[in-house]
């Protein structure tokens, strides 16, 4: 049996049940689904003669209305006969309102989580049926005589014969506040432990995405944290930006880092894992909450050992949270790890359902599960709210092949993408981000006045000295400019590494690059560069303490503040050069 | 009026049963309401005497079997003329700009049209300058002809369809038609405010089916957008711009839905009509006696695979290829086109001139070369060539730097403002480098800049460093 862990059920009707039938009603229900139940009252004034119990999908229909609705339908199916007068009096004679869930069918067929369902003639594309034991599935195809349903759990609970349920409702999860903070499945049953969530809402997990006018551009930072990333890859909030890269590259580390740094920025975190073991999440849950990131994040737990199913389902559901704090005109950052993970699962699926093979096996529309997906993320017009859904998917490359099916596939999607590449991680430059081959489309015009004029044409500098690096290595006779922008090249790539869980302030990574592109870093070893800067920084917060704040809250970078920094950074290079001497 | 019963449905592909035995014709709109919402059906295949098999053009959540389907008695159509201008349209022809219904007087034509006939076509011999410096020395692009934009994943081709935009559309007097196929909502959002920002939307029509809709929006979207760019040709003899981005999303869609409808898969999975599908579109987008249509379409290269059949069959079509390149788009060169990849078919001295035809084809030759010498290069070092490809990789090094320029469209992401570079100065730039009267430069001097002087005032800035 599904551990059931909303055991609650609700009776509406116009007047207050008594104790006692409330009681029997639990009885009643707890018989029926061999589980503890609770019954709670709700009034409905609509309901003048009788009540409506509803628990889960289960709806139990006592009212006028229903009965009525059960005689017609008997009615209905003897109207084909003739004869009906005598036919019509023996009904009425022996018709008293059946106690059951409406539409049932039975399973035909099941196995590797797809199950072929008789009867429920009239569900609908999507919906969510509930076999006997408690599994839930979806609708996926609605052949002439049978129907297609995936199946969210365990298939060996589902036998031929078993009874299957509608439920009259489209795939959904209930959404809330109470989420946050929160690790549940992909259909929103919490795992972590601390009992039930409060649902404030219900959301179908497919919706479609905000149409072209219901957007405006994205114009407002969400800051990464990361110096690399925020002044070369600035994402903007409503951007979807990729991280890709091979397995250990810290993909997953850029993504905890940027959901870190928006502690008190007030921007909702959802990560979304799929696929994934399931100790890692847990040791990613601990991380956070060592962080205090936590607080303002939610969970999407569909770990490689649940169905294929559930882990398709999975991202879906997360954005669906997403579109509930979005469309109340809040901030949303969401972490999909990882979409390759999820087109395999997706293959899986569409395999079992006969679907013929691609490219790569991918059935066709593997492009648009992830575009119907991705496309929702956006940063909606004031008159919606202004609320943004910001998206960051996460793929896995092989041998550091980006022009693979997937890869290619998602970056067309998203963008802008962060390519991480397994031969600078070893180097120790850490993120390991490619400049040549990453990129953010639109982030430049989100990035705040300050960063933007302070990084300057960093990422063309640094893609040209690559691509000089290449090309001179045999070389022994180099022009002057040549060495300098060599030099220049390699101090800024080591002035790019960063540990983890230690993010830059804007304003810091203002000074920070300001030093370097007016090469007052020039004169230092690779190795010495970080600690250097760290020092700097302290330095520079003691020293010029008022311009500091006044870009930290102006978010501008005149060109006197400029000079200051600049003028700082010498003093402090003069300094330390002395201190060396001595 | 007629009407079917859903029996079956799979994705976007579904069954609608007729017991009447009238069945709709092929390529007829179908309407089916699915809790008070109208979705419209297309006819792709007659099953038996009573059922068709049809495309949903929406999507599929919510149908149930015994939906009633109602027959229109037509084909999908899309609004025409200058009511369109100005104005966002979806597949149906539908406005989706918040600017109220388009009125019911004007005219609209099916989207399904026939090409024109052998006898009205017209061969395109005009040079149409773009101010982009690689296009216009290495593949020019010809006056009512068929350009397309070849490219993987993010290496700047949406970019560059809209710096066309920005260069040709603004300059060209005529109408423009932009279609948007399965590419992002947001550039949807992003080009319509542009658009109305710098005041060429007046003069444009657009239509989107982005890749956040059906399948059979995707597959149907390139053919509203055309429509509506042949009445201002065949009624109005108009000379008319139409870009379409993406091309290759058009085939995508019609793979997705291919198996569903019952074919075999073809080559990598796509429909085993994908030639003749392309052909038919293709077709319809040409210059006749009465008008032109110059079409700018960007093709998405899966994988980065040329070979890829979707991106191959396309070829054939074109007038004139740009191939964008990711190992440019690494180095940060943009536009990031192949110059070797890239083509023309108007590059000839009749058509573009003797001394135009003669630099281009030098500065083919020496990036050949150059591209010979990497090898040597890689292995041995500069200093074992001999002096004269020694030389000539300096030089290849500077056309290659060269070829980049700032973009308009690209101004506020990468701080640098764009530049229109007219032909002559191209031709003239160039040829100094291939003279060699630019050896004593530095070779960053001619990276991101527009014209000679540009590179003289950059080298000098170099120096002063």
């Amino acid at each position: 049996m599904l551990k059931k862990t909303n055991n609650v059920a609700v009776v509406y009707s116009d007047t207050q049940p008594s104790e006692k039938q409330l009681q029997g009603l639990a009885k009643f229900l707890s018989d029926k689904h061999n589980c503890d139940i609770t019954v709670e009252w709700k009034q409905d004034k609509q309901l003048t003669g009788g009540f409506r119990l509803e628990y889960g999908a289960y709806v139990y229909d006592w009212t006028r209305e229903g009965k009525l609705r059960q005689l017609k339908s008997r009615l209905e199916q003897l109207s084909n006969q003739s004869d009906i007068i005598p036919l019509l009096k023996q009904t009425v004679e022996d018709w008293s309102p059946v106690v059951k869930a409406e539409e049932q069918g039975s399973v035909l067929y099941v196995g590797d989580g797809i199950a072929t369902v008789n009867g429920i003639e009239h569900a609908t594309y999507g919906e969510i049926v509930i076999f006997e034991s408690g599994v839930r599935g979806m609708v996926q195809d609605l052949n002439r005589h049978n129907t297609g349903c995936v199946v969210f759990g365990d298939c060996s609970e589902i036998r031929s014969g078993s009874k299957v349920f509608r439920t009259g409702k489209t795939a959904g999860i209930p959404v809330g506040e109470g989420f946050l903070g929160r690790v549940v499945d992909a259909l929103g049953y919490p795992v972590d432990g601390k009992g039930e969530i409060e649902a404030e809402d219900y959301r179908p997990v497919e919706m479609p995405a905000p149409s072209i006018i219901d957007r405006q551009p994205v114009n407002k930072p969400m800051e990464t944290g990361l110096l690399v990333i925020d002044s070369m890859f600035p994402i903007g909030r409503g951007q979807r930006e990729l991280i890709i890269g091979d397995r250990q590259t810290g993909k997953t580390a850029i993504a905890i880092d940027t959901i870190i740094n928006q502690k008190g920025k007030d921007v909702i975190c959802i990560y979304v894992a799929i696929g994934q073991k399931a100790s890692s999440v847990v040791r990613l849950e601990q991380t956070l909450e060592k962080h205090g990131a936590m607080d303002y994040t939610i969970i999407v737990n569909a770990s490689a050992g649940e169905s294929a199913p559930m882990q398709y389902i999975a991202p879906y559901s997360g954005c669906a949270l997403a579109e509930y704090f979005m469309y109340q005109g809040k901030d949303v950052l969401i972490v999909y790890d990882d979409l390759s993970k999820h087109a395999v699962a997706y293959r899986t699926l569409s395999l079992l359902l006969g679907r013929s093979p691609g490219r790569e096996a991918y059935p066709g529309d593997v492009f648009y599960l992830h575009s119907r997906l991705l496309e929702r993320s956006a940063h909606l017009s004031d008159e919606k709210g202004g609320g943004s859904i910001t998206a960051l998917p996460i793929v896995e490359t092989q041998a550091g092949d980006v022009s693979a099916y997937i890869p290619t596939n998602i970056i067309s999607i998203t963008d802008g993408q962060i390519f991480l590449e397994s031969e600078l991680f070893f180097q120790g430059q850490r993120p390991a981000v490619n400049v040549g081959l990453s990129v953010s489309r639109v982030g430049g015009a989100a990035q705040t006045k300050a960063l933007k004029k302070a990084s300057g044409t960093v990422r063309l500098d640094l893609a040209q000295c690559r691509e000089m690096q290449v090309f001179t290595q045999f070389a022994s006779d180099l022009d002057d400019v040549t060495k300098q922008q060599l030099q220049y090249g390699m101090g800024l790539m080591s002035l790019l590494k960063q540990p983890q869980y230690h993010p830059y302030t804007q304003t810091e990574q203002v000074v920070l690059l300001v030093s370097a592109l007016s090469k007052c870093l020039q004169h230092l070893k690779p190795a010495e560069v970080n600690s250097y800067a760290k020092n700097l920084l302290e330095y520079t917060k003691q020293t010029i303490p008022t311009t500091l704040r006044r870009i930290d809250q102006t978010q501008i970078l005149t060109d006197d503040d400029k000079a200051a920094i600049v003028q700082c950074a010498k003093q402090f290079r003069d300094q330390q050069a002395t201190v060396s001497e001595e | 009026m007629n009407i079917g019963k859903i029996s079956r449905v799979a994705g976007p592909v579904i069954d609608v049963d007729f017991t009447t035995g009238q069945l709709p014709r092929i390529k007829e709109a179908l309407v089916v309401n699915c809790n008070g919402q109208d979705k419209v059906l297309e006819v792709a295949q007659h099953l038996d005497g009573n059922t068709v098999r049809c495309i949903i053009l929406s999507e599929s959540e919510g149908l149930a079997r015994d939906m009633e389907v109602r027959c229109t008695g037509e084909g999908i159509s899309v609004p025409v003329g200058e009511a369109t201008l100005g104005r966002m349209f979806n597949v149906l022809g539908k406005p989706i700009d918040g600017l109220g219904e388009v009125s019911k007087d004007v005219t609209r034509w099916n989207i399904h049209r026939k090409a024109p006939s052998f006898s009205e076509q017209s061969a395109a011999v005009e040079i149409l300058e773009t101010g982009i410096k690689v296009i216009d020395l290495l593949e020019p692009y010809p006056k009512g002809g068929k350009i397309g934009l070849f490219g993987g994943a993010g290496v700047g081709k949406t970019v560059l369809i809209q710096e066309l935009i920005h260069n040709v559309a603004t300059e060209h007097g005529g109408y423009s038609v932009f279609t948007g196929v399965g590419e992002r909502s947001r550039e949807g959002n992003d080009l319509w405010q542009e658009m109305n920002e710098s005041g060429v939307a007046s003069k444009t029509a657009l239509v989107f089916g982005q890749m956040n809709e059906s399948p059979g929006v995707r597959m149907r979207v390139a053919l509203s957008g055309l429509t509506m760019a042949e009445y201002f040709r065949d009624t109005q003899n108009k000379d008319v711009l139409l870009f379409i981005d993406n091309i290759f999303r058009f085939v995508q869609a019609g793979s997705e839905v291919s198996t569903l409808l019952g074919r075999m898969p073809s080559a990598v999975g796509y429909q085993p009509t994908l030639a003749s599908e392309m052909g038919e579109l293709q077709e319809r987008i040409t210059s006749t006696k009465n008008g032109s249509v110059t079409s700018v379409q960007a093709i998405y290269v899966p994988a980065d695979d040329l070979t890829d059949p979707a991106p191959a069959t396309t070829f054939t079509h074109l007038d004139a290829t740009t191939v964008l390149s990711r190992k440019i788009a690494e180095q940060g060169i943009y536009p990031a086109v192949d110059p070797l990849e890239s083509s023309s078919r108007i590059l000839s001295a009749e058509v573009v001139g003797e001394e135009h035809y003669e630099i281009a084809c030098k500065v083919q030759e020496i990036l050949q070369k150059y591209k010979e010498l990497q090898d040597i290069i890689a292995i041995l070092g500069m200093e074992e060539l001999s002096d004269e490809d020694r030389a000539i990789v300096l030089r290849a090094r500077k056309i290659q730097k060269f070829l980049s320029q700032p973009m308009f469209v690209a101004e506020k992401f990468s701080g640098v403002s764009g530049v229109y570079v007219p032909l002559k100065e191209t031709l003239r730039g160039f040829k100094a480098i291939i003279d060699g009267q630019m050896d004593q430069y530095p070779e960053a001097a001619f990276y991101n800049v527009g014209t000679l002087e540009d590179v003289i005032a950059k080298a000098k800035m170099l120096e002063g460093d």
